[in-house]
């Protein structure tokens, strides 16, 4: 059988031609966000990108997101990344998820797993069962001591999850939390080795072309000029190619998330290396707690309207559970996106794109995203709309559904103890967002989907977590006994405990496992 | 149990589609008291009608505890690895989409990409070359998912022998509990909410439920007392008459169900159904008949189809599924599919009695991205033929849904299919359509150029290798199943 491929229908490109030579590339900003993508496009479309990447160091680095997500780890196994080499050298340690204190009410801990609650099969979800148990008045164990990854993570213990799905011990996730200014330095040798070129500059001018509106090229202080077929904004808040050059308008969501600033100040480690990030509600917005192996990162966000600056400050200052190790720093942000984050032939990648708080650890999840879709996209010098139409499709599907759960975190609340809170407990939400919360209320159902951040487990921690208890649930789980069902669950944490009780402390592991290296 | 908790249900329809849905409410939540009105089938309920199914009605028996001996073997059932295309793309010849990974991805790229870089070095292996499924169906040979094998990423559909199956159905649905009442509906009464109040019957009897399940078939005896809302489709999908025949199949069904493209529409056989689907602007009737009789078959009368969907497939207490809900011509076989997979959807979901308009919501909005994906894969085999009669060329012109327009302009360019929620169809299962009708992407992904050239013809000879070396071995259709019947038998 043979027949001949080129009688096919042939689509026409931007130019009608195929163009296979190599385009350059120039990152503008180096960071997180810049060398990430550096790093991904120098080892994975080297055939087909040269990369320069033009940072200056008179630029501060933002820096905060020091906490991620377990897709980190896909980026990382792609890019080569060996695990214990570069926790060590990023002094990282694991995250099994993210602890909530004080948000449903003052005195409420619950933890966000990176994993599932119960044994995470069979044909009815878990809660469901939970939440028939506790309307009914068998007042089941708190969820997170029926979650592997919660129990795990309370417990101060950390271990590899095993791979049989039969088993508890696999119903979890993790991720890192790192410094994020080691993280920087760390792509770059990777991205530099193959063949990533560095220029030190600060870009004074964009240089467009009049007919198309493409950028043609840059120009540093220094009066060089860099020619590029594709640029990508790392430039942070400022946006300075997207933003500030191409005006793209940035669409405010304020209004649902109102915190726009942050206030972070490192701090020794005095007590236990939690192998969980905390969020700890303030009256004015939350303060984060993530534990590094030599420090402690923390940082109050909140909304400048509810509280000064130097209130916060102080309010920090009081809460940080360490000596300080800096002088508190000042962040200012919006949350909110560009309309969209690919025009012409700009791909604004991480906070020049967008921003949402760091409350679930959504940046470096959010740059890693735009960069997966950046390579699956990879353009021609043409610069094909279809292209920039896929990657900004991908890319709102994040953002809105990321945008939809961050909100629900301040609104599902009882707290009337600042103006803060109130302003949140009662301000309209999205109608995407209302909807998902009354299917939850009526009958504990979560809306699904097989794509995208923050699946079922996630949304069933916060609502239960912030004390939603859902009226109904599904009536198949009125099938069993309510005896029948209470044993199964004290069956299930008894199996979690004594599982966990065989596990390595955090520090331990961290300890035998990648010990941190010392500053060069 | 929850005070609001519904207990009567009603699901209305005689064929494999009711009993399907009874069947399954009944297993599945068995507080519940399910009574099927086992109305005649109507003529035009192509998802009771139609012998070929998708993979998801044998996953759809198993989750049931249907297994393959009663569900398969003793129901008389064939099995299906996919559907041969023939005389779709003129000049092209033809190809076969069958349930199952085609090639395996090769570093971060899938293989459909490797594929269209072979192709552009001027390669001319077939892309169902690199299918183990359709291979073997090409070869007459089924196996079923063999783990650790060649052949163990397929699925597999089913040829029924509809009586038997539906007789099957019925048989499993009341040993489960669930209860039988024979007659025709007279009318469906609605009540100033929209919600139905009860149904009469021709002989004056009268049935009540707390929910409706109407599975009755396009008339949508039930649902389409509510409202008749619905979204029209015909100028993606041209085909308004269905023509059923009959004949003797000696060897049974195929394992690989050819579907062949004619000068309006596309007529297909499977054993002993045959049938051919027609836009009625382009072919009468008894052209048609004409056509099936020359083919050996005795035909049946046509029945019109009106492709579209319902947006609100559930209203008020009643839920509409399959044909009821959404109708399509029964290429790559959906009319049963669309409906198993409501059932699911319904059971995971069920109402308590206030049918909460949002939870109604969430249910269709799911069922509709659902319809509308099939409805886009459909409308793409007509987009992208080529055949030059008067039919062809004007679908072929129509703009198409924004959502098909959105994956066809990604595959042109690079090969790129673009994710939706709820859709039915595999990647591979796009690409075996597009590559099969000969729309080959623009350029070559340059995720697939992370090797040498060379490497990746050494890998694809070496998978097409391995294919045929491994075919011998696996037995014919009709062996297989022969074995079945012997084994259960002994």
């Amino acid at each position: 059988m043979t027949w001949k491929i080129g009688t096919g229908i042939e689509a026409k490109g931007g130019d009608g031609s195929v163009t296979t030579d190599r385009l350059r590339v120039v990152i503008v900003g180096g960071g997180t966000a810049g060398w990430m993508a550096g790093a991904a496009l120098t080892r994975l479309v080297s055939g087909r990108c040269s990369v320069r990447l033009i940072e200056s160091e008179a630029i501060g680095v933002v820096g905060v997101g020091e906490a991620t997500l377990p897709h980190i780890r896909a980026f990382n196994e792609r890019l080569g990344i060996a695990e214990a080499d570069f926790m060590a050298r990023t002094r990282a340690t694991f995250k099994l998820g993210i602890e909530f204190r004080d948000w449903g009410r003052i005195g409420d801990s619950y933890i966000h797993p990176f994993g599932t609650f119960g044994r995470g099969s069979g044909p009815i979800d878990f809660h469901h069962y939970w939440t028939r148990l506790a309307r009914e008045g068998h007042a089941p164990p708190p969820l997170d001591r029926l979650s592997y990854a919660c129990a795990l993570a309370r417990a101060g213990r950390f271990d590899h999850p095993g791979r049989d799905r039969e088993d508890l011990f696999s119903t979890f996730g993790y991720a890192y939390q790192f410094d994020a200014l080691l993280f920087a330095p760390y792509l770059r040798q990777l991205a530099e080795e193959v063949g990533a070129v560095r220029t030190e500059g600060m870009v004074v001018n964009v240089e467009r072309d009049g007919e198309s509106g493409l950028i043609r090229a840059v120009t540093l202080a220094d009066g060089e000029r860099v020619e590029g077929d594709l640029f990508i904004d790392c430039s942070g808040f400022r946006s300075l190619l997207l933003g500030q050059t191409l005006e793209e308008p940035f669409e405010d969501w304020s209004k649902w998330l109102p915190t726009d600033r942050a206030v972070a100040m490192p701090c020794r480690t005095e007590t236990a290396v939690t192998p969980y990030t905390s969020a700890i509600a303030m009256p004015a917005g939350w303060r984060w707690r993530i534990p590094l192996q030599h420090r402690t990162g923390n940082g109050y966000v909140y909304a400048s309207d509810f509280i000064g600056d130097d209130e916060a400050a102080r309010a920090l200052e009081q809460a940080v559970e360490g000596e300080p190790l800096a002088s508190p720093r000042l962040l200012r942000f919006k949350a909110g996106r560009r309309r969209r984050s690919w025009v012409g032939n700009c791909v604004a990648i991480g906070l020049a794109s967008g921003f949402l708080e760091p409350l679930e650890s959504t940046s470096i999840y959010l740059v890693q995203q735009a960069i997966t879709a950046l390579i699956e996209l990879f353009p021609e010098r043409g610069m094909a709309a279809s292209d920039r139409d896929e990657f900004n499709r991908i890319i709102d599907l994040e953002y809105d559904r990321i945008r939809d759960f961050l909100i629900l975190h301040y609104h599902a609340t009882t707290r009337d103890d600042s103006p803060f809170w109130n302003y949140v407990r009662t301000m309209p939400i999205p109608d995407s967002l209302a909807e998902k919360m009354e299917l939850w209320r009526r009958r504990a159902r979560v809306v699904k989907y097989r794509e995208g951040v923050f699946l079922d487990a996630s949304w069933i921690a916060v609502y239960l977590g912030q004390g939603i208890l859902p009226e109904g649930w599904d009536p198949r789980a009125d099938v069993a006994r309510a005896d029948a069902l209470t044993r199964a669950v004290a069956d299930l944490q008894a199996e979690i405990d004594a599982d966990i009780g065989a596990r390595p402390d955090h520090r331990a592991f961290l300890q035998r496992y990648c010990p941190m290296v010392e500053a060069a | 149990m929850t005070a609001r908790a519904i207990t009567r249900v009603l699901v209305a329809g005689g064929g494999l589609t009711g009993w399907c849905a009874a069947a399954a409410l009944k297993r599945r939540a068995p507080f519940l008291d399910v009574t099927l009105l086992a109305t005649a089938i109507a003529p035009d309920a192509l998802a009771d009608r139609i012998a070929c199914t998708l993979p998801s009605l044998p996953g759809f028996q198993a989750d049931l505890g249907l297994g393959e001996d009663d569900g398969v073997t003793r129901a008389g059932a064939g099995y299906r690895l996919g559907t041969r295309f023939a005389g779709w793309a003129e000049g092209l010849p033809d190809y076969v989409h069958a349930y199952g990974s085609y090639g395996h991805a090769i570093g971060p790229a899938a293989f459909h990409l490797h594929w269209v870089r072979a192709a552009r070095e001027g390669s001319t292996t077939p892309f169902d070359g690199f299918s183990p499924a359709a291979q073997a169906a090409r070869a007459g040979r089924f196996v079923p998912p063999t783990p650790d094998t060649l052949f163990a990423a397929h699925d597999y559909g089913l040829t029924l022998d509809l009586d038997r199956h539906r007789a099957m159905m019925r048989a499993f649905a009341l040993h489960v509990g669930v209860r039988e009442t024979v007659g025709e509906i007279a009318e469906a009464a609605c009540d100033a909410r929209g919600f139905l109040s009860g149904i009469r019957l021709t002989g004056g009897e009268t049935l009540a439920a707390d929910l409706y399940v109407d599975a009755t078939g396009p008339a949508a005896r039930l649902r389409g007392a509510i409202d008749t809302e619905r979204q029209d489709w015909s100028a993606w999908l041209p085909c308004d008459r269905v023509l059923l025949g009959s004949r003797q199949a000696g060897e049974g069904p195929p394992v690989l169900t050819p579907v062949t493209a004619h000068a309006a529409g596309w007529h297909w056989s499977s054993g002993e159904q045959v049938g051919i689907a027609y836009a009625s602007a382009h072919l009468s009737d008894a052209q048609a008949a004409a056509m099936l009789a020359a083919d050996g078959a005795t035909p049946d009368r046509p029945v019109t189809i009106h492709p579209g969907t319902r947006p609100q497939p559930w209203r008020g207490n009643c839920v509409a599924i399959g044909d009821a809900a959404t109708q399509v011509e029964p290429l790559e076989w959906c009319n049963l599919h669309l409906a198993l997979s409501a059932i699911d959807r319904l059971v995971a979901m069920l109402p308590d009695a206030d049918m909460a308009p949002v939870e109604r919501a969430d249910f269709n909005r799911q069922t509709l991205a659902e319809a509308e994906r099939v409805r886009d894969f459909l409308a793409a085999h007509y987009r992208t033929a080529r055949r030059p009669e008067p039919m062809w060329q004007a679908v072929a012109r129509a703009a198409p849904p924004v959502s098909l327009a959105h994956t066809l302009a990604q595959f042109a360019e690079r090969g790129r299919l673009p994710f939706y929620e709820e859709e039915t169809f595999a990647r591979d299962s796009w690409a075996a359509i597009l590559l099969g009708q000969g729309v080959l992407p623009r350029r070559v992904d340059p995720l697939a150029e992370t090797m040498s050239f060379a490497e990746l013809r050494g890998m694809m000879d070496r998978f097409t290798n391995a294919i045929a070396a491994a075919l011998p071995r696996l037995p014919a259709h009709a062996e297989w199943r022969a074995a079945q019947m012997r084994r259960l038998a002994r």
